[in-house]
């Protein structure tokens, strides 16, 4: 995990990690949040209505939005404040996802920072973009 | 920039910040005067003022101001210093 305290943080500092999505993760987020729109778990549906395969929830690939700040960047001191987040391409189990975010403002007086992510699959193509505000938490 | 300009620039900030198309900011606004103006819409208003005016806030600064009069009045002696 990254300590980044706040007199470390500079303009364009950057992140990211990977994370492949598997079953078991989509299994686990029917449990955790009782979402059971089928276009999540019934693959004919998902085809039916045009795509692929069955869809991965948005707020499961965008659980890594969290990880992001919380382990990388800037890590250990870091309170999430605020997430605006965009999709533009869904994402299917097995997907192999790349995360990465770069600091993109500074509010020095309420030590907060803001930054701006974006995820994007195997063949490269961005599923989906955030805008994230977090506080630094290191006196 | 006259303080009319900044004025007007700083209604559309805060109607964006609390998603009120016809929220109206007068000089005695302040955080009694508008509900959801908690601790984190108030580092987002200084935020976005910040960026829309290319300007900075020292936190001595932001812990003297009691209304949006006294915030438009240092505006306005850093944007035209």
């Amino acid at each position: 995990m990254n300590e980044y305290r706040f007199a470390e943080i500079e303009l364009g500092l950057e992140a990211s990690f990977s994370r492949t999505i598997t079953s078991e993760m989509m299994t686990q987020f029917l449990a955790l949040s009782g979402d059971c729109n089928p276009l999540h778990i019934d693959s004919s549906y998902a085809q039916e209505k045009g795509f692929e395969d069955r869809v991965v929830y948005g707020l499961l690939s965008s659980t890594f939005y969290s990880t992001l700040v919380g382990v990388y960047l800037p890590g250990k001191y870091c309170i999430l404040q605020g997430i605006d987040i965009q999709f533009s391409k869904p994402v299917f189990v097995g997907d192999q996802l790349s995360i990465q975010g770069k600091v993109s403002y500074i509010n020095e007086a309420y030590q907060q920072v803001e930054i701006k992510a974006f995820i994007t699959n195997q063949a490269g193509i961005k599923v989906s973009k955030a805008k994230i505000k977090v506080g630094v938490i290191d006196d | 920039m006259t303080r009319e300009e900044i004025f007007n620039g700083v209604q559309e900030i805060f109607r964006d910040i609390f998603d009120e198309d016809d929220l109206v900011i007068e000089d005695s606004t302040n955080s009694d005067t508008i509900e959801d103006w908690d601790s984190l819409n108030h580092i987002n208003l200084v935020s976005a003022i910040e960026k829309e005016f290319k300007i900075r806030f020292a936190l001595g600064e932001l812990q003297e101001l009691k209304d949006v009069g006294a915030m438009i009045d240092l505006m306005l002696t850093k944007i035209n210093s």
